[in-house]
Parts: structure tokens; C-alpha cells; sequence
């Protein structure tokens, strides 16, 4: 029996690993390593309804154990998602479930895309992404504000006809708080968290090294902060959560769903490690029979409820 | 596309701070070509991307893969330590290579400085079918010892550098300009610094030849698949690691 199969969001998913947007490309961009469809589901690159060249000058710079990267939102848009890229992931067999990762900079333009996905039957979730650091006319603005986040996810409910995640930023101060408030705007799901806003400085030449001088912090340095913020916001809302930030291993993925989460992302870790999803399905796995868990899902949220 | 643990059999010093790398692999070599790259794995784990090299050389038969590389900082630091018999593991080949499909012309390669680590397996590609003139860049004569390592036989080599501790003292466009007065160059090839490959993409549109420049960008992932590495180029965005690291000259974007 498979000890990994969860339900979430009402849709029957092999396991809980996803990968999370902007670590997988548009789903295919690993395939040589391993079988996509060995995921629960892939997360998209974020998109726009227009494409977007991102920003310009250095967008990687690693870190002690993380990365800060300040891409921001290059996509080739969503009509290209719709036309191309949709239809060849299923030309290429990939029958695991796809989740697009959803992006503007008014909430009109977040509403006019939510649209335009529901016309794409291939896609079975939305991520509402209301909290990337690297784009100047918008992003994070949306999640830092608890008024803004909440008519951004209201205003998208009202029109999708898809479950739909809401990704919540760290860079709050109560994220507990933005995390009641898009449930109660009707967010079926929370995912969390995106990157960290730092930053770096080439002491050589006295500048900032990446293009856009912030960007966004992941890997497992952020971890520790990512499983915190997964059990504060598990206790008080009634709605899954997809955890991740930093997860490199199988007992990472565990933190996460012991802190309360359903379902657990791999983002950075695949850079390094092509193979990090297919170990931490086995790792899991491995974890259930010698615990002797009828499904993972058993130790969900243990970590407060003991 | 793969991910192997290569044995090494050998990391020796060749100048000052330049290391020349060989590696025993099988699926990693079999379908490598010139200009392509490999992600090569750091061991501490605080150390957490890939650092992208390429491909210095290829003996298919011996099985032997090779990477000429400079010791920068924490992670080039990590291979300079590591000791024959200890293993390293690659990812690769990377990216789309030099085009080594052509017969029967005048051709020109170019690597300045650390740019010399793709042009051993170029040379030898394209000289049995090819009239190759190699222009080697350097900062002094210690850092053509590399040469040593490559097979230059029917090849006209040049060397400049920097101090005139051997060949041309000054830079490879010299050699270059000179170069194209007597021939009729078809194409050039070249890796290097920024600014040398400026000026050489200048000179090669003055002159309608044919360029294909290898680029260096920070990579995160290394497929494709995290749009750290993307440029502007004529043509939109490119990412270095899938659409290059070898472009042709004319949709780089050179001012
Ligand atoms: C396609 C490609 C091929 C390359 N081939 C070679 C080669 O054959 N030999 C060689 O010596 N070097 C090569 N380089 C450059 C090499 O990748 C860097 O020198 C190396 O990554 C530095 O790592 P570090 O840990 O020593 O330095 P650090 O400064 O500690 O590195 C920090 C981060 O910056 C990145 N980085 C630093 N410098 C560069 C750079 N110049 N280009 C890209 N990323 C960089 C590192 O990968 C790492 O992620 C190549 C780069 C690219 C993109
Ligand atoms: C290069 C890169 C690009 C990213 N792009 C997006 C994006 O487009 N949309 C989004 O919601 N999150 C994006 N993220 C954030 C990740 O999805 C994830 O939330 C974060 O990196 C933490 O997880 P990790 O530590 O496992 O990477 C990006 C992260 C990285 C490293
Ligand atoms: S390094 Fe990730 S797309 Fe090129």
C-alpha cells in the first residue's frame, strides 16, 4: 500500500513532494535525471500575463549554506504557457499534477490571469504568489500588506474555478496573521515560505553583487525559520499547507510535516542534487515502514499536538 | 545529460594558481563535445552550488576526461585539495558547444587565460579537417605551461602575453589583426575575458567573419531551469547554461 498517498485540496496526489516554482523550470528541465511523474505534483516557474526579461546583472549569489537570487519573474508569459508549454508537457507523457504559480502587479492583473488559467484544463491548482522580494511593482508588496493580501486572494476566489494556494512571504512581522487573513478571503490552502530578502556585497569593488542589490535568501539556511513559521501558522488556521524552504534531505521533509504541514516542496536542494526528490520519496517511504505508519500523514502537526 | 562519480587520477599544479584535473568517467564522456560544460560537486555542504567548468579534454577510449581550472575561491579551493583515488561528482555535459561542423577552411581560435581550458578538445577537433591558426593569450610564460597538455601538430600556434615573457608582448588581437591581412579567415572561435571578446566580436564584424563566443554567467541549477544565468541578447532572453555557454557572436549584445 502506498504510505505516501495524500489527499489535498480534493485531488488524490501519489505523494506530498512537490518542487517549488522557480527551482523547476517549466517541468522538463530535469526528465534526464528522473521521471517527473515520480513528484506529487510540479510547481511552474512564475508567470505573468506578459512575458518579462526579469532583472538584468548578476541574479545568483551563493551563501553560507543558501543562495540569494534576484531573477525576478522572467516568464515567457501566459499565452506561451497555454500554447507551448502545456501542451508539449503532456505530449512528453508528464501526467503528475501542475500547479502554475500565478503573479502581478495590480490586483486586476492577478484577477485577468486567474482567468485565463481556468481555461487551461491541464492545470489542476493555482499558486497565488503574493510574495516575491524581486520585483519592484508588486510581489511582496501583496503579502507584507495583510489588507492587500487579503482582496488579492478574495478578488482571485471570486473568479477561479481551481483550488487555490496562497504563498505567503516571511518578511512580515506577524505571518500568522496574513496567514488567518487569506483564509478568511478564501484561500483553500497556504504555501510557505518563499525566499528571505537579503543581500551581498563584493568587497572588491564595494558594490552590492547581485543586479538588483536584494534578493531573495533559500537553501538550508533559511530552514530553521521556514519550520517555525510552518507550526505557528499549522495551529491556528484550518486550511493544508504546503511547507518548504531549505529541504535537502527526507528528515527535513519530515520537520516540515511534523511542524503541520500536508504537503512539503523541494526548491534550491535539486541544484546540487538532480535526485533529491527521488531520495526523499524513498526516505519517507523508508521512515513509514520502520515507524510503522499506515500513511504519512499520521505524524502531521505532531510536533504541537503532543 | 548525467550524474556520475568519477574517480580522480590526477590533480597536478601547472602554474601559479591553475590546476589541471583528470577524471576517469563512462557515461559522462560518451556524447561530450568542445564548448560544452560540466557542474562539478563541492563536498562541504555549506558550500551548496555546483561550480560550472568546462570541458578541457576527452580521451574516449581511455575514458579519461580532463578540466584546466583556477583556483578562486571556496569551491575551486575544495578541488585543489582533493587527492587522487578520492571521487568528484559531475553533472554534464552541459549546455550547447562550439559548432565543430565545418571542413576545408581557414579558422581561428582564441583563448585568453583561463578561456585556453575549451580550446584543447576545440583544436583537436576541428584541425584534422581545418586550417587552425591558435592564438593563446596570457599573463606570462608560466601560464602557457598549459600548452604542454595539448596536441598542437598541423596547427599554427601563436602566443602573446601580457609581459613578453613569451611570444607577442601584448594581447591576442595583434596576432589576430595580423592573421586576417594573410588569410581569408572563415571563422573564429574564441573564450576569454569580457574584454578581449568584446574587441574580437568587434573585429570579426568589421570583417564579416563568422563568430561563435563561449560566455561565463552564475549558475544555479545549470539546465535551464532556474533563469539565474539568462542574458539579453538580440534574440531575448538566452540562458547561458542551456542556449550557451557557446553563442553566435551576432546576437550578442556588444557596446
Ligand atoms: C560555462 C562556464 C565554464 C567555465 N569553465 C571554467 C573552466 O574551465 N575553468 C575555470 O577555472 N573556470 C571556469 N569557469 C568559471 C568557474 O565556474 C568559476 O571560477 C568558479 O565557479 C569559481 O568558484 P569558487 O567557488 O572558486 O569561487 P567563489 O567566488 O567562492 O564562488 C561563489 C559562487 O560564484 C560562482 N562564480 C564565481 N566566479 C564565477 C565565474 N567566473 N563564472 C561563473 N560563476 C562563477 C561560483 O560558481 C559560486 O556559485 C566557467 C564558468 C562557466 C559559467
Ligand atoms: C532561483 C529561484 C527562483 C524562484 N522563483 C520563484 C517564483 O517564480 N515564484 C515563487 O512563488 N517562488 C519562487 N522562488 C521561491 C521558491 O519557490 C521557494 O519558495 C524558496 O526558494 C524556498 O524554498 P527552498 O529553500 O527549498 O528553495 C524561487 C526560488 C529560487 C531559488
Ligand atoms: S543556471 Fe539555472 S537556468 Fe542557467
Amino acid at each position: 500500500m502506498n504510505k505516501l498517498n495524500v489527499n489535498f485540496l480534493g485531488i488524490n496526489f501519489d505523494n506530498p513532494i512537490l518542487t517549488s516554482s522557480g527551482c523547476f523550470g517549466f517541468g522538463l528541465e530535469y526528465k534526464d535525471y528522473f521521471n517527473p511523474n515520480e513528484l506529487g505534483g510540479i510547481v511552474l516557474k512564475g508567470l505573468t500575463l506578459e512575458p518579462r526579461t526579469g532583472n538584468i546583472g548578476t541574479r545568483i549569489a551563493e551563501t553560507p549554506s543558501g543562495i540569494l537570487n534576484c531573477v525576478g519573474l522572467e516568464n515567457p508569459g501566459i499565452d506561451v504557457l497555454e500554447k507551448e508549454i502545456i501542451p508539449n508537457l503532456k505530449k512528453q507523457g508528464i501526467n503528475t499534477k501542475i500547479i502554475v504559480n500565478i503573479n502581478g502587479s495590480t490586483v486586476e492583473q492577478y484577477v485577468e490571469i486567474a482567468k485565463r488559467v481556468n481555461e487551461i484544463k491541464e492545470i489542476d491548482m493555482v499558486e497565488l504568489n503574493i510574495s516575491c522580494p524581486n520585483v519592484k511593482d508588486g510581489g511582496m508588496a501583496f503579502g507584507a500588506n495583510p489588507e492587500v493580501a487579503g482582496k488579492t486572494t478574495r478578488e482571485v476566489r471570486k473568479v477561479l474555478n481551481k483550488p487555490l494556494i496562497v504563498k505567503l512571504s516571511p518578511n512580515v512581522t506577524n505571518i500568522v496573521e496574513i496567514a488567518k487573513i487569506v483564509e478568511e478571503n478564501g484561500a483553500d490552502a497556504i504555501s510557505m515560505i518563499n525566499t528571505l530578502l537579503g543581500m551581498r556585497i563584493d568587497i572588491n569593488k564595494g558594490t552590492p553583487i547581485l543586479g538588483n542589490t536584494f534578493g531573495g535568501l533559500s537553501g538550508p539556511a533559511v530552514r530553521p525559520v521556514a519550520v517555525r513559521m510552518v507550526y505557528q501558522v499549522a495551529q491556528n488556521v484550518n486550511i493544508p499547507i504546503v511547507g518548504m524552504g531549505g529541504i535537502n534531505s527526507w528528515e527535513d521533509a519530515v520537520e516540515f510535516i511534523m511542524a503541520g504541514a500536508t504537503m512539503v516542496s523541494i526548491g534550491t536542494g535539486i541544484f546540487p542534487n538532480p535526485l533529491l526528490p527521488l531520495e526523499v520519496k524513498e526516505g519517507l517511504n523508508n521512515y513509514c515502514i520502520k515507524n510503522n505508519l499506515k500513511n504519512l500523514q499520521d505524524i502531521k502537526g505532531i510536533a504541537f499536538k503532543k | 545529460m548525467f550524474l556520475e562519480d568519477c574517480v580522480v587520477l590526477e590533480n597536478n599544479k601547472i602554474s601559479d594558481s591553475y590546476y589541471l584535473l583528470k577524471l576517469k568517467g563512462e557515461k559522462s564522456i560518451s556524447s561530450a563535445k568542445p564548448g560544452q560544460f560540466y557542474m562539478l560537486q563541492c563536498k562541504n555542504e555549506s558550500t551548496l552550488l555546483r561550480r560550472p567548468i568546462s570541458l578541457h579534454y576527452i580521451n574516449k577510449e581511455k575514458q579519461i576526461i580532463e578540466f584546466y581550472y583556477e583556483v578562486k575561491g571556496k569551491g575551486t579551493n575544495e578541488f585543489k585539495n582533493i587527492k587522487p583515488g578520492e571521487n568528484i561528482n559531475l553533472q554534464g555535459p552541459l549546455g550547447t558547444g562550439f559548432n565543430t561542423d565545418i571542413e576545408n577552411k581557414n579558422i581561428v581560435i582564441i583563448g585568453g587565460g583561463m578561456g585556453m581550458a575549451p580550446m584543447k578538445f576545440l583544436t583537436e577537433a576541428l584541425s584534422p579537417k581545418n586550417n587552425v591558426t591558435f592564438i593563446c593569450g596570457g599573463r606570462n610564460k608560466e601560464s602557457m605551461n598549459i600548452l604542454d597538455n595539448f596536441n598542437l601538430e598541423n596547427i599554427k600556434t601563436i602566443i602573446t602575453t601580457d609581459d613578453g615573457s613569451l611570444g607577442i608582448k601584448g594581447n591576442v588581437t595583434i596576432p589576430l589583426l595580423e592573421t586576417l591581412k594573410n588569410k581569408n579567415i572563415y571563422k573564429i572561435y574564441t573564450c576569454g575575458p569580457q574584454i578581449m571578446m568584446k574587441h574580437i566580436m568587434n573585429i570579426a564584424k568589421k570583417n564579416n567573419i563568422l563568430c561563435e563566443v563561449s560566455l561565463e554567467e552564475r549558475m544555479g541549477c545549470g539546465v535551464g531551469a532556474c533563469v539565474g544565468c539568462s542574458i539579453l541578447t538580440k534574440e531575448g532572453m538566452k540562458k547561458v547554461c542551456k542556449d550557451g555557454p557557446v553563442f553566435d557572436s551576432k546576437i550578442i549584445i556588444n557596446d
